[in-house]
């Protein structure tokens, strides 16, 4: 089953036009990387499937439903979640604080919320200090674990290596495949080789549209019609 | 538009120490005393400014909405306040029923101005929050406008002068409260006492909410992340639709605590004040910050009580001397911090 | 915050003209246009006056406007003319505070940056003027001619601007609104406690002597005293038998003062410099990118700003002949002008004089100190109706509490309504609709229909 499509999307930030009639589609179960330069539109990619920045034209869908132009909290109640750029904790809030804003919906929340401190002893250990104290790799996981415990369907991952030491990386990338084992999620990654390993398909995006995608299997940035793109 | 004139707290205020013991003051215990009577004093002040400030600093940590109506809304519920007790207290009512009648008014004035303002909000302020700041800032402003004339109209029909304060309510304040009490061996007034009571209970009262309830929760990540809070499936609009609610029935609960108070009292003019010193608070504070609220008020408290003191005591004869004060302390706020002892740098910059 | 501007960036150019202004038919729409520097002598002149021709229509229509009203008065209209139209005492009203509110709309309207403690500057002006009328000035001696004092109150006003600005300028948004508020109440909280002032510097300062005089300096000929008790009256204007009251004389010597006053902040809003305050309200860092040191040009817009502004508290002290801390240096003075400015037209340097007409209009239509609805209800109406019981209130009570005297509440509704609605004003709508400065697009439109 299709967890998510976008078709022929345009977004617009005021009057610069970013997303120009992107479509791509996620399979329920599936890791799937928007890789390309900054400033290709992957972050607005995100937003739109979200609603945050809702299209001007084109449709998105999610779960078969056609979400476009709902409100940004309605289609995340539907089981979408966001890990977004920079990882935004609400730092002044404790890590359990962080997690009960994001569980409100689930039904178990106490559970779910057990279940990620198991996945992220880090956090437990934490639980009562303030977001905004922890180190950057444990943010991150605060931003994954949160995505995960509101119970979804989908999770958005936008660039979760960003400003981390390679140690912390590792451990960031095996966070988000115990995290993928429950749901299907969307990636976008600055670390090409990063994004190859973790996911099972690839969308290569330039200028706001798709231009290449496929296996992520065999995959290397030094594959001719993949560098063209890379490289400034 | 008419120009009222600032009722300044000092310019009104009774003498806060009994002049005949100034007089006799002199040595170290007398000093002492003197200053415990002081910070006595600033707390008892405090009280007054965290609670008409506390319901401004919470509109404006989550919705970035610098409400001028704060003031009006308070000077509304110092008049509904007011009518309350004049309606239930009468010569031969017990101190202890008319403090219960206290409480019922303000349960009461705190339903009725939360419902207002969340009809508000809806109705006013939610078609306009894709606009910048400054129109919040005016439309609230209009609003405030409005509802004092309201208010003229509506006393001058009833044939209250809308300014000086309205004494009936006033003197309705058991006599308890008018003397003083022995503490640590300083006589301190009861009023304070009773205002501190009063500003503790809204503290407790605000800071459980905040922190106990899942609602408190969300308008706390609100305040610092609304767009990652509805991402997270919640409806922020909503929360802005109560917290407005809320904050608008703190400050009438801030204007029913001012009905007492011969400082203060129910007239017009409260509109303007309450607003000006609220704004004090939260600026000096940290817009949007609770802990901040609560510490400026501390601050604005003291500062005014000391200042206060120097001009009664003749030690400074500048009249004007606390309000030319907390204004600086504002300034120099914003000068030295401009985000306040506990702000977060990036809020109001939006 | 930058205020995002009524009518986007695209015309960076500056403040229009009117619509038929409440209440004044003799009114016609104004405007400024863009002063094209005259090429050839007479193509340019043409082309000058042309493009001033809106702005030649109001200017008539102010001054033809006493002389309009009055011959009203004599005929059987008259109670409507009282009722409806404002008198002259509120036309003088209209002449100074809508030169505070252009001042304050040339930093607020035009940078974007809210000067909510502009009454400190009006309030300086109106001080300076009274305190050197008394010889109380150190360095000014007692009988130093008004207009000098004038520029003089004025230049202390720039300089308190520039160390006000100094350090506000560091921030932006409400805390900028905050802290020229903070500084404003200080001054305010100051003057209104400063014994030197006068025996009772709550209730103000008075003029103790002669008329103040708008005019050139030394030259009596060239002058007009000002006020309503002391000001000069003129009667048989040459020889025309028109009789000029002290007020109306007031009002032409005020009005001197304010068209000087627009003109030359119309010219620095086009010039260069007015197009850098403009790129700092659309966008801040990019006018900083691009080079142009916005810190200082900030300072200076603000200085510019708080010198008109004490030429408008100047003015308004001569006439009034008495100064008041409420009535300058309080924040509601600033409130008046930010009222007035949303109304007119926030970012357009005309809209606050129209904007502030509306409101006098209004203050005099439901005041009854010259004729308004309350007297025309109160005579015009029989007993019977006006005693008629509706809910235990009488319909003359109604009138006395609601209409007499009950601009603020109405005015309050129609601000709510403008911000809601109407966000660029009346002048900023009206450009909007013409697709440019009024007085660039009203003769073009005016043309097609009567062709």
């Amino acid at each position: 089953m299709t967890t998510l499509e976008l078709d022929g999307v345009h977004t617009y930030y005021g009057e610069s036009h970013i997303l120009q009639g992107l479509s791509l589609s996620v399979e329920e179960g599936e890791i799937v990387a928007l890789v390309g330069r900054n400033g290709v539109g992957k972050t607005t990619t995100l937003r739109t499937a979200l609603g945050l920045t809702p299209p001007r034209e084109g449709t998105v869908r999610f779960d078969g439903t056609d979400v476009t132009g709902m409100e940004p909290h309605e289609i995340a109640a539907r089981g979408m979640g966001w890990v977004p750029e920079e990882r935004r904790v609400f730092s002044h809030l404790t890590v359990a604080e962080n997690l009960r804003v994001a569980a409100h919906s689930a039904a178990d929340s106490d559970a779910r919320i057990a279940e990620a401190y198991e996945l992220f002893p880090a956090l437990d250990r934490f639980s009562d200090k303030e977001a905004g104290d922890l180190s950057g790799g444990q943010q991150q996981m605060l931003a994954i674990a949160r995505g995960m415990v509101g119970d979804n369907d989908l999770l958005l991952v936008d660039e979760p290596s960003e400003g981390l030491a390679p140690q912390i990386v590792e451990d960031v990338v095996e966070a988000l495949r115990a995290a993928s084992a429950d749901t299907t999620m969307v990636l976008v990654e600055q670390n090409f080789r990063l994004a190859m390993d973790l996911a099972d398909r690839f969308y290569l995006v330039d200028h706001g549209v798709v231009v290449e995608e496929g296996e992520t299997a065999g995959v290397t940035s030094e594959d001719e019609r993949i560098r063209r793109y890379l490289t400034a | 538009m008419s120009l009222a004139p600032l009722a300044g707290a000092a310019a009104q205020a009774a003498p806060l120490v009994d002049p005949g013991t100034l007089l006799s003051t002199g040595g170290a215990v007398d000093g002492l005393q003197t200053a415990a009577r002081v910070l006595a004093e600033g707390i008892g002040k405090a009280a007054v400014y965290f609670t008409i400030a506390v319901g401004l600093t919470l509109v404006f940590g989550l919705m970035g909405v610098l409400n001028f109506a704060h003031g009006a809304v308070a000077m509304v519920g110092a008049y509904l306040g007011g009518l309350v007790l004049v309606l239930f207290v009468g010569a031969n009512t017990g101190t202890l029923a008319t403090i219960l009648v206290f409480f019922v008014a303000l349960a009461l004035v705190f339903a009725v101005t939360t419902a207002a303002g969340s009809a508000m909000e809806v109705a006013l302020i939610r078609p306009i929050y894709d606009r910048t700041p400054t129109y919040q800032i005016l439309l609230t402003f209009g609003v405030s406008l409005i509802i004092e004339e309201v208010a003229r109209i509506v006393l001058t029909l009833r044939g209250i002068q809308p300014n000086p304060q309205w004494q009936a309510p006033m003197g309705t304040a058991p006599d308890v409260l008018l003397g003083r009490t022995e503490l640590l061996g300083v006589g301190v007034r009861r009023l304070y006492l009773f205002e501190v009571a009063i500003g503790a209970l809204v503290a407790v009262a605000v800071w459980a909410f905040l922190t106990k309830t899942l609602y408190g929760l969300y308008i706390r990540a609100g305040s610092e992340d609304t767009e990652m809070v509805q991402a997270l499936g919640i409806d922020v609009r909503q929360a802005f639709t109560v917290v407005f609610g809320v904050g608008t029935g703190l400050a009438a609960v801030g204007g029913v605590l001012l009905m007492w108070d011969p400082i203060w009292g129910p007239s017009v003019l409260l509109s303007i004040d309450v607003l000006l010193y609220a704004f004090v608070v939260v600026i000096i504070g940290g817009l949007g910050s609770f802990t901040g609220t609560l510490v400026a008020a501390g601050i604005v408290g003291i500062a005014d009580s000391v200042t206060t003191w120097l001009f009664t005591t003749g030690i400074v004869t500048f009249p004007g001397l606390s309000e030319v004060t907390i204004f600086l302390l504002l300034v120099v706020m914003l000068i030295i911090r401009p985000q306040g002892l506990y702000g977060v740098e990036e809020v109001g910059g939006h | 915050m930058a205020i995002s501007d009524p009518d986007s960036g695209a015309d960076a150019d500056a403040p229009a003209g009117d619509t038929d202004a409440p209440a004044v038919e003799t009114d016609a729409p104004v405007d400024e246009a863009d002063p094209i520097p005259p090429s050839t002598a007479t193509g340019g002149l043409r082309e000058y006056l042309r493009d001033h021709a809106v702005h030649a229509a109001v200017i008539v229509g102010f001054v033809l406007y006493p002389l309009a009203y009055e011959a009203l008065l004599a005929t059987p209209a008259a109670p409507f003319a009282e009722a409806f139209l404002p008198a002259i005492t509120f036309m003088v009203v209209v002449l100074y505070m809508g030169l505070f509110a252009m001042s304050f709309d040339f930093i607020s309207g035009y940078t974007g940056y809210l000067s909510f403690g502009h009454a400190a500057f009006y309030g300086t002006g109106a001080y300076f003027v009274v305190l050197a009328a008394n010889g109380q000035i150190p360095g000014v001696p007692g009988g130093t001619p008004f207009m000098i004092t004038l520029l003089l109150g004025a230049v202390v006003a720039g300089l308190l601007a520039l160390v006000i600005g100094s350090v506000s300028f560091r921030l932006t948004g409400v805390y900028f609104a905050m802290i020229t508020l903070g500084f404003a109440q200080v001054i305010y909280e100051l003057i209104r406690s400063w014994g030197y002032v006068s025996t009772n510097p709550t209730e103000g300062a008075t003029v103790s002597g002669d008329a103040l005089a708008i005019g050139v300096p030394f030259v009596d000929a060239l002058s007009l005293d000002v006020g309503r008790l002391t000001g000069e009256s003129v009667e048989n204007l040459l020889g025309l038998g028109i009789d000029l009251s002290t007020t109306v004389v007031s009002y032409y010597a005020l009005g001197i003062v304010v068209v000087v006053c627009y003109f030359a902040m119309q010219r620095i809003l086009h010039s260069p410099f007015g197009r850098v305050m403009i790129a700092i309200r659309e966008n801040e860092e990019r006018a900083r990118a691009v080079g142009y040191p916005t810190y200082r040009f900030k300072l200076a817009a603000f200085a510019i700003s708080g010198f008109f502004g004490a030429i408008a508290g100047g003015v308004f002290a001569a006439y009034s002949r008495s100064v008041a801390p409420d009535g300058t240096f309080y924040f509601l003075v600033t409130a008046d002008a930010l009222i007035t400015t949303i109304i007119g037209g926030f970012g357009t340097l005309a809209g606050p004089v129209f904007g502030t007409l509306f409101t006098q209009g209004l203050e005099d239509v439901l005041s009854t100190e010259s004729g308004g609805v309350a007297t025309l209800l109160r005579e015009g109406l029989p007993e019977s109706v006006l005693q008629a019981d509706l809910f235990g209130i009488s319909l003359e009570l109604f009138v006395n509490t609601a209409v007499d005297g009950r601009a603020p509440l109405y005015l309050g509704i129609i601000f709510v309504l403008f911000v809601l609605f109407v966000p660029n004003g009346i002048l900023g709508t009206l450009r909007d609709r013409l697709g440019g400065t009024v007085g660039k697009r009203l003769p073009d439109h005016l043309r097609r229909y009567l062709r």
